[in-house]
């Protein structure tokens, strides 16, 4: 019979998005925060339904050393309500062994039995046949591999070898830290369930990172999922089953326009046609527009942006075509018209700044709007 | 472009189509009274030429008759290119068409392009700029208030000026334009400065990203004190654990045991080697005692010896000198007393030629004596004369005191002369036999001879009676007695009573000091010296001696000789012999001081061979050897105890060493639960706080408020260029468009005022006043007539440069001029008349009778067929 289990990681619980804007009547902080916790409730959902008792996290379980009292009652509240499955609280590089000491402390101490806090680099039997085989992150940056302890570590004959971990692969160019991704092999490793990453990489067949189970960042374009994995026994390939956990969708999307494009339509091409409440979406508008797209554009998304969980327009990489048309609605003649040739002129100068010809840009765009406001 | 017709259909009034025909090149005047529709012509003109057809705002709809409908509106013009009907429709089915003759040229906007085109479409050109209203820009007509607002408008003829200028520099719009930029940026920046406004959106995103970063900087503090603490509390806790392992605390214990026997063992083995090397030294010792007596017993013998022959040698000396020194002492002895008579040989000797001597010197002295004590006398003689002489011939006034006493005398005598010579005189001669019958002043008066009488003088005469005599006034009087009182003063002061007497002491005195000068010489014979001196030398002559024994003085002198040459004598021979004796003397002390020494010495060792008993060279040799034995024996023993010893200060360093490792564990125990309690503490509080939650949260919502703060700051700098942009443009549309109308304007303006100029306001650009005779008036305290004359030079300066630019256009006047008095209005229709040369001028106005001098073409509405 197989061994399963579930492998998920950097839950980030008690992160609280203030760098989200919450306009007054919004509460998406709240909600994103909620739906973190919620993570959990899907995870042992998950555990039922494969059959598995153990959930292993892979590290980053809490978002800072020192999350609020509510935050880690909470959360060891939820895990205790699921019945027959044992968590196993890998300290990642976010709640590390040292800044966190007194989390782990109380974990250990007044935590459920169902929930094990990871305090060292010991082997721990998870049933007959198989072997927890922890690196738990002792600083938040070590710069050497943590997982060099594994090829060292012992493990009853015939137990499958399974490892866990936090940190990035030498591959990755994002973090600078190091495991080996064979690791699997230098260690005789059946699965190493790896943290860190928060979108869902399979490294090897052995060697994966689950992703976080409720994504936190405009990156990986998709929901959160954690990982099923079924092992027939010793050095038989892994099954691994991705269960999406995640509510929130991060979503990115880029609008490419071109001058009498209808700009409007176009940025609503790109809209997910539902479940909109629970997207939270940057829309970067590229390529060439007129002030009139411009302005189509913003009120498009105006309109659209407020059914969004969060709605993000991002127009730095939009130029302007200039077009007589538009320069004509601000004036056919006169100073009017000559501030905006001015400002065109600067917009499109070979000779400024970058900064100096957004500028100009919007300038220009903002009295266009005005004068389309005054004859509107 | 010219006018050439113009078709009203559905306008205002106009329901049915009304049409102005033949409008011609040059001047044209539609002069109609009011309500006739001038205004709904002006406006609709300006309609078709600004309004698109596709527009319907309320100036459009203002056109639209009562009754409803479509306006429509024809103009036929001519260009260069030929003759063009432009037509257009508003509100319902709106339309534009351009024909040129029935042929369909543009419509819809291409149409609208084709107007704008032939307006000057280049950018930044004039267009419609003659295309004036006098006055307001809205083409409403209607009730009599809108008309009378529009009246005033248009006689507010300053404004209408200044329309057009902002016409050029974009006008309503532009304003509107920069109001909205300028309300935006002042949500933000405070104006001028353009530093953030307190309360706006800008400043309080820089508060809070202050705030922000405040909070962050706290908050990072406080996790890096929890780090510090965690670290410590670690640190703390593992040293806690290594000392208090039982394996350690063992080890210490055991340590300090082992410590504390191997220095016992040491201290015992100590004690051991100790006594050892004192039973060395105690051998040493003996061996030394021995050798000592040994030592001892040789010297003692020896010395017995020695001694005994030295003291029999020393006894033989001493009977040697002794003997010496009584033959000494008898030698000297003689001697003495042969000096003792020697002296008393010469003392006597001495005496004796003293007294010789003596008695010869008072033989010699007494003569001299005798003349001595007379000299004296003398001497005494004449001090006594001397000094009586002397006290004579302080007496009796000096010479010149006497002199001063003739003069005075002779001044006095002169006086009497000199009154009697002035003075009354009474000569009296006798009768025989009377003489002496007159009495004066008691006394009879001499007969014969003249009598002078300086003063009241009673002369009595015998049996008459008396007779006074009173003489004249004079001053004589007066002198004769201030002489008569100098004199009797002078000789008061030398207590003379009478000039006779002190001519007598005179003499006394001069003589008296003649003798003193006589007896001072004889004294000073006498006794050059003084008295005194002769007395001494009469003191030192002695007193005469009488001894007949006495020898001569020089046989005596002889005696005296002979004595002290054998008293010398005798001396040296006392001498020599004392010397002798003393040198016995000190010989006999030394050899009696060797021999007490010898003797002393022999009974010493004598005493010392007495006191080593009964012992022998041999038995203290044996003893001396036996002695040396044992001794190194002894060093034998302490060598090897020594070499077996631990080191004493090595096992105290380690016992010492071992202790205070005991005692320092201790001490950092008892200082390390503390700490940990505190830092327990710590991490417990600052981790109750969620103090990395916090932070985390707090950075996010800093990089929020930054990313706020660059947009607001990146809308500062937008509006703040488009600000800088509407305003340059504004500025230079200005300084482009206006100085060539200055220009056009200055011979229109000369026209009218010869000689005045227009003062143009630097900021706006409009003329700010009339310059006339170097008066300068501004525009407003202007008469309303001559502010709507200005105003239409302004206009026609504008067309001027229009048509000079090529792209003539037309200048419609709609009652322009309101307050011209005639006068002033020839002028300006002579102004119209020049600029009608090259321009086309429509003119629409309601003062048919002013107007009919002005010529030109008349023109007429007229219904349309």
């Amino acid at each position: 019979m197989s061994f399963r289990f579930i492998h998920a990681s950097d839950l980030h619980l008690g992160r609280r998005f203030a760098n989200i804007p919450q306009p007054e009547d919004s509460n998406i902080r709240g909600r994103l925060m909620e739906a973190r916790h919620g993570a959990i409730g899907k995870l042992a959902q998950a555990a039922r339904d494969a059959g598995a008792a153990h959930v292993l996290l892979a590290g980053d379980t809490f978002d800072t050393a020192t999350p609020s009292a509510p935050v880690i009652r909470q959360a060891l509240a939820a895990m205790a309500e699921a019945a027959g499955v044992t968590w196993w609280l890998l300290p990642g590089n976010h709640d590390n062994l040292r800044d966190a000491e007194p989390l782990w402390q109380t974990i250990t101490q007044d935590g459920p039995a169902n929930v094990r806090a990871i305090r060292d680099a010991d082997p721990q039997p998870l049933a007959e046949v198989a072997t927890l085989l922890p690196c738990p992150v002792a600083w938040r940056a070590t710069g050497s591999d943590p997982t060099e302890a594994l090829v060292t570590m012992p493990s009853p004959e015939g137990a499958l070898r399974i490892g866990l971990a936090h940190g990035g692969i030498t591959d990755f160019t994002e973090s600078g830290e190091l495991i080996a991704p064979d690791r699997d092999r230098s260690a005789r490793l059946d699965y190493l369930a790896l943290g860190d990453w928060h979108g869902r990489m399979a490294v090897s067949d052995r060697v994966h990172y689950s992703g976080s189970p409720e994504q936190d960042r405009f990156r990986h374009g998709r929901r959160g999922v954690c990982l099923s994995v079924a092992i027939d026994g010793p050095g038989a390939p892994p099954r691994v089953t991705e269960v999406e956990t995640g509510q929130f969708l991060w979503a990115e999307a880029d609008v490419p326009l071109h001058p009498g494009q209808d700009a409007g339509a176009a940025l609503s091409a790109v809209l997910p046609a539902t479940g909109r409440r629970d997207v939270l979406l940057r829309i970067a508008a590229t390529g060439w527009a007129t002030l009139s797209d411009r302005l189509d554009l913003l009120r498009a998304a105006g309109r659209a942006g407020a059914e969004f969980a969060h709605f993000d327009l991002v127009t730095d990489a939009l130029r302007l075509q200039s077009d007589e048309a538009d320069l004509e609605q601000i004036d056919r003649a006169g100073a009017l018209r000559m501030a905006a040739e001015a400002l065109r002129d600067e917009a499109a100068s070979e000779t400024l700044g970058a900064t100096d010809r957004r500028i100009a840009q919007d300038a220009l765009a903002r009295l266009h709007a005005y004068v389309s406001e005054g004859t509107a | 472009m010219k006018l050439r017709a113009i078709t009203l259909t559905n306008v205002r009034r106009f329901t049915d189509p009304v049409r102005i025909d033949g409008i011609a090149d040059g001047l044209n005047v539609l002069s109609e009274p009011n309500e006739t529709g001038k205004s709904t012509l002006f406006d609709a003109l300006h309609a078709v030429f600004f309004k698109p057809h596709g527009s319907s705002d309320k100036e459009i709809k203002a056109l639209r008759p009562h009754a409803g409908g479509a306006p429509e509106i024809a103009v036929e013009i001519e260009t260069g290119e030929g003759r063009f009907t432009l037509s257009k429709r508003w509100l319902s089915r709106p339309t534009a068409t351009v024909h040129r003759g029935d042929r369909l040229i543009a419509q819809s906007d291409e149409a609208e392009a084709w107007i704008a085109g032939i307006l000057g479409g280049a950018p930044g050109g004039p267009s419609g700029l003659i295309w004036v209203r006098q006055g307001l820009t809205t083409l409403a007509e209607g009730s009599g208030k809108e008309e009378r607002q529009a009246l005033e408008a248009r006689r507010d003829l300053m404004s209408s000026v200044g329309d057009e200028v902002e016409a050029m520099t974009g006008g309503r719009r532009m304003d509107a334009a920069l109001a909205r930029v300028r309300e935006d940026l002042a949500r933000y920046a405070t104006t001028g400065r353009g530093s953030p406004r307190t309360g706006g959106p800008w400043k309080a995103a820089l508060d809070e990203v202050a705030r922000l970063e405040a909070d962050h900087a706290a908050l990072s503090e406080t996790a890096r004190d929890l780090h510090t603490a965690l670290d410590e509390r670690k640190r703390a806790r593992a040293e806690l654990r290594a000392l208090e392992a039982p394996d350690a605390v063992a080890a210490r214990s055991k340590r300090l045991d082992t410590a504390r026997a191997a220095h016992q063992a040491a201290l015992r083995h100590a004690e051991t080697v100790e006594a050892a090397a004192q039973k060395v030294g105690m051998s040493r010792l003996a061996v030394t005692a021995a050798n000592r007596r040994l030592d001892d017993f040789r010297a003692a013998r020896d010395e017995a010896q020695a001694a005994g022959a030295e003291a029999t040698r020393a006894a033989q000396a001493l009977a040697e000198r002794r003997a010496k020194l009584e033959q000494a002492q008898a030698t000297r002895d003689m001697a003495e007393a042969a000096l003792q008579q020697a002296q008393q040989t010469l003392t006597a000797a001495q005496e004796t030629r003293r007294r010789a001597e003596r008695a010869q010197a008072a033989r010699d002295g007494a003569e001299r004596r005798r003349e001595l004590a007379e000299r004296i006398a003398q001497a005494d003689a004449a001090r006594d004369a001397m000094e009586q002489a002397g006290a004579e011939a302080r007496i009796g006034p000096d010479a010149k005191a006497l002199h001063r006493l003739e003069a005075l005398a002779g001044a006095l005598a002169s006086a009497r002369a000199a009154r009697d010579a002035a003075a009354t005189q009474i000569v009296a001669t006798y009768d025989a036999g009377a003489e002496g019958r007159i009495l004066l002043e008691g006394a009879a008066l001499p007969g014969g001879r003249a009598l002078p009488l300086p003063r009241a003088t009673r002369l009595t005469i015998a049996g008459v009676g008396t007779l006074e005599i009173r003489p004249g006034g004079s001053d004589a009087g007066d002198s004769v007695e201030s002489a008569e009182s100098a004199l009797r003063e002078a000789l008061d002061r030398i207590a003379a009573p009478s000039l006779e007497a002190a001519r007598a002491a005179a003499a006394t005195r001069d003589a008296a000091t003649r003798r003193h000068a006589e007896a001072q010489a004889r004294l000073t014979a006498l006794a050059p010296d003084g008295i005194d001196a002769l007395r001494e030398a009469l003191a030192r002559i002695p007193d005469a001696e009488e001894d007949s024994d006495l020898p001569d003085p020089t046989a005596a002198e002889a005696a005296e000789r002979q004595a002290r040459s054998d008293h010398d004598t005798a001396r040296l021979a006392h001498d020599l012999a004392a010397e002798r004796l003393s040198g016995a003397r000190s010989a006999a002390a030394g050899t009696e001081a060797a021999h007490g020494a010898a003797q002393a010495r022999a009974a010493r060792a004598a005493e010392a061979v007495a006191r080593l008993g009964d012992v022998s060279d041999e038995a203290l040799v044996q003893e001396m050897r036996s002695a040396a034995e044992a001794l190194a024996a002894a060093e034998a023993v302490h060598a090897d105890r020594l070499r077996a010893a631990p080191d004493l200060g090595t096992t105290a360093a380690e016992l010492s060493r071992a202790d205070s490792i005991a005692e320092t564990a201790q001490a950092e125990i008892a200082r390390l639960k503390p700490q940990i309690a505190r830092l327990e503490e710590r991490i417990a509080r600052s981790s109750g706080e969620a103090v990395e939650e916090r932070l985390a949260e707090t950075a996010q919502a800093l990089e929020a408020a930054r990313a706020d703060l660059a947009r607001i700051e990146h809308e500062v700098a937008v509006l703040t260029r488009l600000d800088a942009a509407l305003d340059a443009a504004r500025g230079a549309a200005r300084e482009r468009y206006f100085a060539p109308v200055a220009q056009e304007l200055r011979p229109l303006l000369q026209l009218l005022w010869p000689e005045a100029d227009l003062a143009w306001e630097q900021d706006t650009l409009l003329p700010r006043a009339l310059i006339r005779a170097g008066q300068e008036e501004t525009v407003d305290i202007l008469s309303g007539g001559t502010q709507e004359q200005l105003a239409l030079l302004v206009r026609l300066a504008f067309a001027r440069m229009l048509s000079k630019a090529g792209r003539p256009a037309p200048v419609i006047l709609d009652d322009a001029l309101v307050f011209t008095d005639d006068d002033r209005i020839e002028r300006m229709f002579t102004a119209l008349h020049r600029q009608a040369g090259d321009l086309q001028i429509l003119v629409l106005t309601c003062r048919q009778r002013a107007f009919r001098e002005l010529g030109g073409r008349l023109l007429h509405l007229e219904r349309a067929g």
